[in-house]
């Protein structure tokens, strides 16, 4: 398995080198939602116990890297797995007036209260590093490389870590072998039992399979703006039979984590959008918390045109 | 100067336009009156409305200017600054300048660029907004038109690199053109 950390202070934008780097390379990318969502999946609604975490995330993470290579990009995730040649731990620092400019643009904020806010986030994340680490700073050594975005730009770190990645040879790492992946079930389970956990494992990571072109060019407009996306990642059910199973259900195509909104594309013909508006007027009507954007057929076409991709949806 | 093809209906006239952006100019007057404002635009699109804009400002203004990289559909592109800003924004406060707000995606780019060179505080000031179209959320402070979601030239605003120097703003059907 090849495995590249990513992790950094709050409001440094790590997420945003991780995500560049999880395209460049091709690995599958592990954000704190999709975690939490495997979590939940293992372990049932019931929060896992802070000392429990640790186990939990490892337990789910060696079972993906069975098939997958990933970037993690997780507070905290230069202490998940130990230096190894599989292994690439990449630290994102910025100087504290970017951070203060980040949060003055995400929490709408003037400089002075953005200060007071990146205090308490910094707490915060010195909090979960403690849970999640069992020290509430890293230590020098638990990181392969270092970037300072105070004179690098996204674009810039991910394509030194890209080189590292190359120098490192990760690309030619095998996927986890199952021998090692169950000594490693076995380990990290005796340390849940210790805390009356058993994972179920059902977590699974789909990879994307556009089902239509304008998906490809949508994702690829994300990706050049840098915000992270899922493709289906979740099926809401909309009506039950009588005995309770799933009659009719709803997958819209994107969610986008940052700003927990999910986003349909309809670029079939109008006389089907009927249906697909039915369903998601009963989403919005049975799921009345989540968010989701839809993009029509007509709507497309214009962000198309604006940027001159007519042909690439046709 | 000739309607272009496939214009389908005038939105916004040329009188509108002026009349809405010298509103607007007298509400940036008043909040930014003896602060050291900005104007950030993108290059090309919000060239025309900045122009019109600072000069209906009633304080000292000054002006910049950004160029990003064009989205290309496929390959790892990813969205860089083309041309950056001939100087530096520390303490000062800055108002971006749009043509046009939809998606969201551009603006949220530029403002997290801007948010890291310490400016005093950051604003958005665009033309038009197409809020329907909206997936990223991004704050605007000033908008001069809120707009439907249909495809519109003129005031900066291009099909194919024309049309920017329409003075109104236009419904176009692309597909006529």
């Amino acid at each position: 398995m090849a495995i590249l950390t990513i992790s950094g202070a709050p409001a440094s934008r790590f997420e945003d080198v991780a995500h560049g780097c999880s395209r460049l390379l091709g690995f599958e990318l592990i954000t704190e939602s999709r975690i939490s969502k495997w979590m939940a999946e293992e372990f049932g609604e019931t929060p896992v116990p802070d000392r429990a975490w640790r186990p939990a995330a490892v337990s789910i993470l060696a079972r993906l890297a069975t098939e997958h290579h990933l970037v993690i990009c997780l507070g905290g995730a230069e202490s998940l797995f130990p230096a190894s040649p599989f292994t690439l731990r990449a630290g994102i620092v910025a100087p504290e007036a970017h951070r203060i400019g980040n949060v003055m643009l995400d929490q709408r904020l003037e400089r002075p209260e953005a200060k007071t806010a990146l205090a308490r986030m910094d707490r915060e994340a010195k909090h979960q590093r403690k849970i999640r680490s069992g020290r509430t700073q890293p230590l020098p050594d638990s990181f392969d490389l270092m970037l300072n975005s105070g004179h690098l730009d996204a674009t810039q770190m991910t394509e030194v870590i890209q080189a590292a990645a190359a120098a490192r040879r990760l690309h030619e790492q095998g996927l986890l072998a199952a021998s090692v992946e169950a000594q490693m079930q076995f380990e990290t389970r005796l340390k849940l039992a210790r805390h009356g956990i058993i994972p179920a494992g059902q977590a699974r990571l789909m990879r994307a399979a556009f089902s239509h072109p304008s998906e490809q060019v949508f994702a690829n407009l994300l990706d050049f703006y840098r915000i992270p996306w899922e493709y289906e990642p979740r099926s809401f059910p909309l009506q039950w039979d009588k005995d309770g199973r799933v009659i009719e259900a709803f997958t819209p195509d994107f969610y986008l984590p940052e700003f927990d909104l999910y986003v349909e594309l309809t670029t079939m013909k109008q006389a089907l959008v009927t249906r697909k508006n039915r369903k998601i007027k009963l989403l919005r009507a049975v799921y009345p918390h989540i968010n989701i954007q839809v993009f029509y057929q007509k709507d497309y076409q214009d962000l198309v045109f604006k940027h001159g991709l007519k042909e690439a949806v046709r | 100067m000739t309607a272009p093809p496939g214009i389908e209906r005038i939105l916004f006239t040329e009188e509108q336009v002026n009349q809405r952006i010298k509103e607007v100019a007298a509400e940036i007057s008043a909040r930014y009156r003896g602060r050291d404002l900005k104007l950030i635009a993108v290059l090309k699109g919000a060239v025309f409305f900045l122009t019109a804009l600072a000069r209906a400002i009633e304080i000292p203004v000054k002006i910049d200017f950004l160029a990003i990289s064009s989205f290309g559909g496929s390959g790892p592109g990813m969205v860089r600054i083309a041309k950056d800003l001939d100087h530096p924004i520390q303490d000062e406060d800055i108002l971006l300048v749009e043509d046009i707000v939809d998606t969201g995606f551009t603006t949220r780019y530029l403002l997290q660029t801007l948010a890291g060179r310490e400016p005093r505080s950051l604003g958005i000031c665009t033309l038009l907004d197409r809020t329907v179209r909206r997936i990223v959320p991004v704050p605007v402070d000033y908008r001069c038109f809120e707009i439907p979601d249909r495809f519109v030239v003129g005031c900066g605003l291009d099909f194919q690199q024309r049309y920017r120097n329409l003075g109104y703003i236009a419904v176009m059907d692309p597909e006529k053109s």
